[in-house]
């Protein structure tokens, strides 16, 4: 019978894994952002236990974590077994504010995509490969990422305009086998204009 | 916009923004669909209309603070979203809460599931052109909302758990006013079956609509009735037991199409499993403690505080300080109606939490969303929609 135990000294074995001890009351391995894709390959398809489900991802700032050591953010996945009910594992990446960059696996998984989206918007981490990064929650007009620690709180920004889709739908249209000859009349000459006729003081 | 479809046909489309403010996108959620005439052929979604920040919010309050920020997020099942936070934060400490406790919160947790799924099932027939059902479901809602107002003081956005606790003990007449919403609960899915199994009209418009097989649903991620209905008996409360609920006689309830007609009948078969766990709850229900005693979790009773110098002492520290939660990183799910609601909480044992991240159940189910309805109509869109349940306050967050 295999454990979760048993699927991180696999990962421990194959993705230079290091357990995770601030997870006290489950199973997290820490992997390198060079491995988190192979390692989420091998979780899904290969692993003893497979882990068919990305049920969450989050982003996390050290920034104020006290006696932290090591690299600013960290990116969470969590995974869930359907076949094993009950198995679960996280993954952690590390990612230094020098260099802001995760592999995706929305190629793996569906929901990362939107999960990386949040992740992008809410902390400025890039998710490299992703169809679509776009901001998720916030404004498209935002600036800044406020879930970082350094955000304040208070700060207000003026934003007046509505998210602009029809790049989106059409890209949405050529995924799925159309070609866009005559683009929307909507559509200006400049993708940014519709944006740039917004109040902006 | 004119297009090349996949065959080489010219084709003039034309995009259509539904949303954000349309009766029929509870809450706010907003789409913008390329039409072929009355067809979807592609659509993409936009979310983040309700936005407030509450991963943001609740880095500068205590642990307790966060509790009723967390109603906010499903407010059609406020009670179950506390319930599923404490949880997280009571497994984290590594309590054991009373019987009393346990069996109080499986029962307000199973009144507000059967709560959120007459809301979905009435909104979605209101949507659909009916409004007799939403009235049938309304009734038992009526009264389970009147439960929550004697209990809790509120009727919406109310808060009952608390860390290593409950707000109170059930009031007097609790149980009697339990049985008679069961009662009516009963009486109204009965007239829900009869006003819509064999409709020819909601058949019409919901069988065969939106749907998605049990892979596809898993890839994104989808919880709770809307992934059973796919086919897929996952349910938490039977995965990874908690309150017991292995101990009680019910069944995962699942569909087989996973389309709009079997997400919703999977609900109302499951307020039948609810009403089922309730009954057996009632009778296990027996007078003790609700709160564990442990000032360092929950803050000592008026009564302590008033007489007691340590009972005045823990008062003040919960309340100035907050509790302190053992530190490190923890995901905890729980089964709430619209499926596996998530904490993933960073705590570094001071009193405020340093990182809380919701993993709301709607959000893998709207990120699906256009796969559901392109190909369809229109009008099917509405039926989607208000098939997955979409709240747009835990969505958002």
């Amino acid at each position: 019978m295999n454990t979760v135990e048993d699927i991180f000294s696999v990962l421990e074995e194959k993705f230079g894994a290091k357990r995770d001890t601030q997870d006290k009351w489950g199973v997290a391995a820490i992997v390198s952002a060079a491995y988190l894709h192979n390692a989420a390959l091998f979780l899904k398809e290969s692993a003893a236990i497979k882990f068919e489900m990305l049920v969450d991802i989050a982003g996390i700032d050290y920034l104020t974590y006290p006696n932290h050591e090591g690299p600013r953010f960290a990116v969470s996945y969590a995974f869930k077994s359907m076949s094993v009910p009950g198995a679960r594992i996280r993954l952690k990446v590390l990612v230094g504010e020098a260099d802001l960059k995760v592999p995706t696996i929305s190629d793996l998984f569906a929901n990362a995509n939107w999960y990386e989206r949040e992740v992008f918007d809410q902390f400025g981490i890039v998710f490299t490969g992703h169809p679509d990064l776009r901001r998720l929650l916030n404004h498209v007009e935002f600036v800044g990422h406020p879930l970082r620690k350094d955000y304040p709180a208070q700060k207000r920004q003026w934003l007046s305009t509505n998210d602009y889709l029809l790049p989106a739908l059409e890209k949405r249209l050529e995924d799925l086998g159309y070609r866009v000859v005559q683009r929307s009349k909507e559509v200006g000459t400049n993708d940014n204009e519709y944006l740039e006729g917004s109040i902006k003081e | 916009m004119i297009v090349l479809d996949p065959n080489g046909e010219k084709l003039n489309l034309m995009p259509l923004n539904v949303g954000p403010s349309h009766p029929a996108t509870h809450g706010c959620l907003r789409f913008l669909a390329a039409m072929d005439g009355e067809t979807i052929v592609a659509s993409v979604e936009e979310i983040g209309y309700l936005h407030r920040g509450f991963e943001k919010m609740v880095e500068r309050g205590t642990w307790q603070q966060v509790l009723p920020y967390t109603d906010r997020l499903n407010y059609c099942s406020a009670i179950m979203n506390n319930i599923a936070y404490v949880r997280a934060v009571e497994t984290m400490f590594g309590v054991e809460i009373p019987e009393r406790c346990k069996v109080l919160r499986v029962i307000v947790n199973e009144l507000s599931r059967i709560n959120d799924h007459f809301v979905c099932i009435a909104a979605a027939f209101q949507d659909l052109g009916g409004t007799t059902p939403f009235m049938y479901a309304f009734n038992p809602r009526e009264e389970i909302m009147c439960i929550w107002e004697k209990l809790t003081g509120a009727r919406l956005t109310n808060s009952y758990a608390r860390i290593g606790g409950l707000y109170r003990d059930s009031y007097d007449g609790f149980e009697q006013d339990v049985l008679a919403a069961l009662d009516s609960t009963e009486k109204a899915l009965k007239d829900l079956h009869a006003c819509l199994d064999r409709n020819r009209i909601f058949l019409d418009r919901t069988v065969g609509i939106g749907k998605i097989s049990a892979e596809r649903a898993i890839s994104y991620g989808w919880t709770g009735p809307c992934l059973r209905a796919s086919g897929v008996a996952s349910d938490l409360r039977k995965d990874e037991p908690y309150y017991d609920y292995e101990t009680y006689d019910w069944e995962v309830v699942v569909g087989t199409q996973g389309d709009c007609n079997d997400r919703l009948q999977v609900r109302m078969a499951e307020i039948e499993e609810s009403v089922k766990i309730v009954r057996q709850a009632l009778k296990r229900l027996a007078p003790g403690p609700v709160d564990i005693v442990d000032p360092r979790i929950r803050v000592p009773a008026h009564k302590l505080a008033y007489q007691d110098m340590e009972g005045l002492i823990g008062r003040f520290k919960s309340v100035y300080e907050g509790i302190r939660v053992p530190e490190g990183e923890f995901y905890c799910g729980s089964e709430c109606a619209n499926g596996e609601l998530g904490f993933t909480i960073v705590s570094d044992g001071s009193g405020h939490p340093y990182r809380i991240k919701v993993r709301p159940p709607c959000l893998t189910q709207f990120a699906a969303f256009h796969e559901l309805v392109e190909g369809g109509m229109l009008a099917d869109s509405m039926a989607v929609l208000s098939g997955l349940n979409i709240i747009a306050g835990e969505l958002d967050r």
